[in-house]
């Protein structure tokens, strides 16, 4: 009866991002991928703290975060679930979190020295089976 | 992946854990603690107070004060000037009652090889009043070590967890646990882990763990204390530490400043034509500061605790970088 969706992340000591943004990260793009659908419930906090060898405090906060995005929806007693798309950002913010990507993006592309169609293309390929599955 | 089964046991099976006496609020309180090894200060000043409950984590360089700040907390050695208590006790005068509500794991991992580990267990069981067998029996377990194995034949990942399990048998108030995980392969390793979250959970015991890896401490540890030449710099949960911390990306149109023109710069690398920073205590005003020094792009990122941890102890001793021309 469990409608809880098994998650498939991992936490790794070489990976640059926090183990937080780690969770983040990987739970964003389970939904994005729609690996994870709208409705679905996310395991416990326990349960995802066991999971992963954390402490659980630490997947709260992520959780927290995510909630707070728009991306999870906290239903009293019952748990965290997957929420619908147009619940997430506001224009502004949608708009001000995809310039700080870009900017991240550039700083790291501009010294590897592709033509911009290159970049443009590779950007294409990664992204669009994503953006698919989404608006299927 | 499922839940290691005596984790799943440990909730529904054992009673409630009986609540800690109230004695103090703090499970380590130290006050200017001043320890000198002929003209070399071990501990300068060091005052400390560690809450009960949760996982504390201790970390430092190599000389920083932790082996002897955990020399003065057991009674092994008195400090110069100062006072420290743990539990609530004076450190220099702890009774064979009090000891028994500490627990304490090195890394050595030594124990009598010419006994089975029941043998072991049957000598220690009488020492310690709060003994709890099955605790002991579900952590062995975890560690698929059997009673009747002889401690010679164990591996050091089996030790440690027998170890473990006997610190944690004792229901201890406090465990120290000190570099625990040092050689320990990477399956004995995530089970030590494991056990150590859980145990939290479960019986009311506070754990203070040192250790020079950041990846553990990351996954465990509710407080983070940095000590740094016997004395204390920093004290919060790690995340927020980490934010303490953040890189930033430059390109500089002409040549990079000066590391002195820019505030709280704890490293500097120079990568691919891009200059990279991790600075201390910075917010978006360092944004203004690289331009004004001439960035044509910068970009700010977050780091790990491990990085954050890296730049901050090597901050003291960092050179800077020669600074090449840009290519």
């Amino acid at each position: 009866m469990s409608k809880t969706v098994p998650l498939f992340l991992s936490v790794s000591p070489g990976d640059p991002r926090s183990i937080v943004r780690q969770i983040t990260d990987g739970i964003r793009l389970s939904i994005a991928s729609g690996q994870l659908p709208v409705g679905a419930q996310l395991p416990s906090v326990r349960g995802l703290a066991l999971q992963l060898t954390v402490n659980p405090k630490t997947v709260a906060k992520a959780y927290g975060e995510l909630a707070n995005d728009g991306w999870l929806d906290a239903r009293q007693g019952l748990g965290l679930f997957v929420a619908a798309p147009r619940q997430r950002l506001s224009s502004s913010e949608l708009e001000r979190r995809l310039s700080l990507a870009l900017e991240a993006f550039s700083a790291e592309v501009i010294g590897l020295d592709y033509p911009l169609e290159h970049i443009l293309d590779r950007i294409r390929a990664d992204l669009a089976p994503l953006l698919d599955k989404r608006s299927a | 992946m499922t839940a290691p089964n005596y984790l799943r046991l440990e909730r529904r099976d054992s009673p409630a854990p009986p609540a800690p006496p109230a004695v103090s609020d703090f499970v380590i309180e130290t006050d200017g603690l001043d320890l000198c090894y002929g003209r070399k200060k071990a501990l300068d000043r060091l005052s400390l107070r560690i809450p009960r409950g949760r996982i504390h984590a201790i970390v430092g360089a190599n000389g920083a004060g932790k082996s002897s700040l955990f020399r003065i907390l057991l009674g092994v050695q008195s400090p110069n000037t100062g006072r420290a208590t743990i539990l609530g006790h004076d450190c220099t005068a702890l009774t064979e009652r009090e000891r028994a509500r500490i627990g304490f794991v090195n890394e050595e991992h030594s124990l009598p090889s010419w006994l089975r580990v029941d043998e072991l267990v049957a000598m220690q069981r009488r020492l310690y009043p709060n003994w709890d067998e099955r605790r002991f029996r579900r952590i062995v377990d975890h560690f698929h070590v059997l009673p009747e194995q002889r401690i010679a034949g164990l591996s050091r990942g089996e030790r440690a967890g027998v170890n473990l399990a006997m610190a944690l048998a004792q229901q201890p108030e406090l465990l120290i646990l000190d570099e625990p995980t040092l050689g320990l392969d990477v399956v004995a390793k995530r089970a030590f882990l494991e056990v150590v979250l859980d145990s939290v959970d479960d019986g009311g015991t506070t754990i203070i763990y040192c250790s020079h890896q950041m990846d553990e401490i990351e996954r465990l540890a509710d407080n983070l204390i940095i000590l740094e030449r016997g004395r204390l710099v920093h004290m919060s949960p790690p995340d927020e530490f980490c934010e303490r911390v953040s890189a930033w990306v430059a390109e500089f149109a002409f040549t990079r400043p000066e590391p002195g023109l820019l505030p709280g710069v704890l490293q500097v690398q120079q990568i691919d034509g891009l200059t990279h920073y991790l600075v201390l205590d910075q917010d978006e005003r360092f944004s203004a500061l690289l331009q004004a020094r001439g960035a044509r792009r910068h970009h700010r990122g977050e780091v790990n605790l491990d990085r954050a941890v890296n730049a901050f102890l090597s901050r003291n001793h960092a050179t800077p970088a020669p600074d090449a021309p840009l290519p």
